[in-house]
């Protein structure tokens, strides 16, 4: 499981819902939950919280150009690339923070991803959960 | 309401240990004392009861003193008008059924409520039976139906459920909570099952080696930790095998075998029998309506 | 021709159900108590019930004569003060009988105490019985065939004592002159129909007890 720690800089929410923005270095990811701040005391604005999503869910991208509704797109870069028959594990360097993306080979091979690439990895913001506090999983 | 305060020296299967416990329950509340076996929790039922007498015991029912050790007040069981289901319904073998519900009978209350509890709890047929001859669900209709008999104020059920087929104990749910709540009487049942504590109590106290450890409602109590996943179920690692870059992890839900994969460093992590829980979110899931 | 005299018979069943009727009143609040009580000396209790089981009965009824004998204090007493003779008398051999008796009723009826799950009590309890309504409505009826096969035990065991009766009653026509005595007796005078005409009739009559008692049980478990 990927995990980035954060911060909650904005909550836009509805009855049942919440968007919840945190912000990890100099970019700000956004979250889309099943709680607002009436059910879980930890959405708060300033609260620490750890960003947890599946490698499975980190979309990779290169050169992408054109208007996309994912709102989470973070630069990173290739720093090796585990092959398997159908799915091959990417991991990425990220402002230093380590993340796994598990992807295709087909689109390892489409992509021509190789360690040193400047990729740019996009995550749906219903994928992304929250944890309350920094605590190491 | 309850306002109970009681200590007494226990001893577990792993040594003596301390039962120390302070809690509050309103009146009409639906309460759990859940935990593991061995931690008190009978003998908590058994103190408020009066069967049991505790070291040190401060306890107080709707304003009324039952017992201060202090003061050397300790209030007979039989004054205390409290329904206990017992762990092994101890029904009264020289006694029919009906003759069971009856003998719970306070004087000067009318039999016609004995003939609403033989109907309400569905034992009309078994009425003139002896309990030798019921399964373990009738035996504890007859159990939960004897201590409604009585009239109490506050209702104790010690694992009352705990050998029921699911559907069984499903349907025991919803009639004790129906009654429950029509009756108003404040009840409090011991489980160590977290499906039949998020469905009856309101409340629930975590048991830990003779003390609350934890307390609130069970979407408080055990959600474990803070995540904003909403789906999470509790397994059990059946195997865990390599699958290309990934991990397959087959994991026993309840009585269902799911597939999940893993990363390898978290798969390494694991082993088999290890409980782990599943968590996803809520946007995940796909619906499929079952007839 | 012999003359066959019932009355050792009579008294013969008499004294069994003097005996019984005491033991039932006495020996199951006794058992009771045994069944729940921790007091430390209860292996001492114990032993002492137990005690008829193994002595050989002259043992008891040699103790039992010194005692009721006008020269013991005991029995100097009971004369002096209350003009009662238990030596060689019908109200000394129910005593000597209901203390010889007491372990055949006291232990079944004991276990079976011990072997009611104590929630049965419990449960009466919060019910809001008494002590009273829980002993007569909830645990006797409980223990019904150990009730049953003590009482015949201690019954038929009354029946069948010699070694006691001896020692203490004698063999005295309408008082003490049981049916175990008047078989001796006939047998040492030779008189070989008359001691079988008793024994016969004790024979057939314990049977038909026994037979009657393992009916009802059977019935009970049922």
């Amino acid at each position: 499981m990927n995990s980035l720690k954060g911060q909650i800089v904005a909550i836009d929410s509805n009855n049942h819902m919440s968007l919840v923005d945190v912000a990890v270095g100099q970019d700000v990811f956004t979250a889309t939950l099943l709680e607002t701040p009436a059910t879980a005391d930890y959405l708060q604005v300033g609260s620490e919280v750890t960003l947890l999503f599946k490698e499975t869910e980190i979309a990779l991208a290169k050169n992408l150009s054109g208007m996309i509704s994912l709102r989470n797109r973070i630069p990173v870069v290739v720093k090796n690339v585990v092959r398997g028959d159908i799915l091959s594990a990417v991991t990425l360097d990220y402002a230093g923070k380590r993340l796994v993306s598990v992807i295709t080979s087909r689109a390892i091979d489409r992509l021509e991803i190789k360690p040193g690439d400047p990729l740019e990895a996009l995550i749906k913001a219903n994928e992304i959960a929250l944890m309350a506090g920094h605590d190491d999983l | 309401m309850i306002k109970a305060q009681i200590n007494k020296r226990l001893i577990g299967a792993n040594g003596s240990f301390e039962l120390d416990v302070e809690l509050q329950i309103a009146k009409g509340e639906f309460v759990a004392l859940y935990g593991p076996s061995g931690v008190g929790k009978t003998t908590l039922l058994r103190c408020l009861a009066g069967l049991e007498q505790a070291d040190q015991a401060n306890i107080k029912f709707n304003g009324n003193t039952w017992v201060d050790t202090r003061l050397r007040i300790n209030l007979e069981p039989q004054l205390r008008r409290v329904g206990y289901m017992f762990q092994d319904y101890a029904l009264f073998p020289n006694m029919t059924v009906r003759g069971n519900v009856e003998f719970a009978l306070r004087k000067g209350s009318s039999t016609h409520r004995i003939n609403e509890l033989i109907e309400l709890m569905n034992l009309g047929e078994l009425q003139h039976q002896k309990p030798e001859t019921l399964s373990g669900g009738q035996k504890q209709r007859v159990a939960l139906a004897r201590a409604l008999a009585s009239e109490p104020s506050l209702l104790l059920l010690d694992e009352p459920f705990s050998a029921l087929d699911t559907e069984m104990r499903s349907r025991l749910h919803n009639e004790v909570l129906r009654l429950q709540r029509s009756l108003g009487i404040t009840t409090i049942i011991v489980s160590h099952d977290v499906s039949e504590v998020y469905k009856l109590a309101k409340r629930v106290f975590v048991m830990e080696a003779g003390r609350i450890a934890q307390h609130g409602t069970p979407a408080d109590v055990f959600s474990a930790g803070q995540t904003s996943g909403k789906f999470r179920f509790t397994g059990e690692i059946l195997a865990l095998e390599p699958m290309d870059v990934l991990y397959s992890l087959t994991v026993l839900v309840g009585n269902q075998i799911v597939r999940v994969v893993a990363m390898p460093e978290e798969a390494l992590k694991l082993s088999v029998g290890d409980a782990v829980m599943l968590v996803s979110k809520a946007f995940n899931p796909m619906i499929l309506k079952l007839e | 021709m012999m003359t066959y005299d019932i009355q050792p018979l009579i008294l013969t069943f008499k004294l069994a159900t003097v005996t019984t009727a005491i033991l039932l009143i006495i020996a199951i609040p006794f058992a009771w108590w045994l069944a729940n009580t921790k007091i430390r000396f209860k292996p001492v209790v114990e032993s002492l019930v137990s005690m008829p089981l193994v002595l050989p009965p002259s043992v008891l009824g040699f103790y039992l004569l010194l005692a009721f004998s006008p020269e013991h204090w005991f029995g100097s007493w009971l004369d002096k003060e209350l003009g009662i003779r238990l030596a060689f008398s019908f109200a000394g051999l129910v005593i000597a009988s209901v203390i010889f008796s007491f372990p055949f009723i006291v232990h079944p009826v004991q276990a079976a105490f011990q072997n009611l799950p104590k929630s049965l009590t419990d449960a009466a309890k919060v019910l809001g019985k008494s002590n009273v309504q829980i002993f007569f409505r909830v645990l006797l009826p409980n223990i019904k065939p150990a009730l049953i096969s003590g009482t015949v035990l201690a019954f038929a065991h009354t029946v069948g004592e010699f070694g006691v009766v001896m020692m203490i009653g004698g063999n005295l026509p309408n008082s003490t002159r049981v049916a175990s005595i008047a078989i001796y007796d006939e047998v040492e005078s030779l008189h070989y129909d008359v001691a079988n005409f008793y024994a016969g009739v004790l024979v057939l009559s314990s049977f038909a007890i026994l037979m009657v008692v393992y009916m009802v049980n059977r019935k009970a478990r049922k």
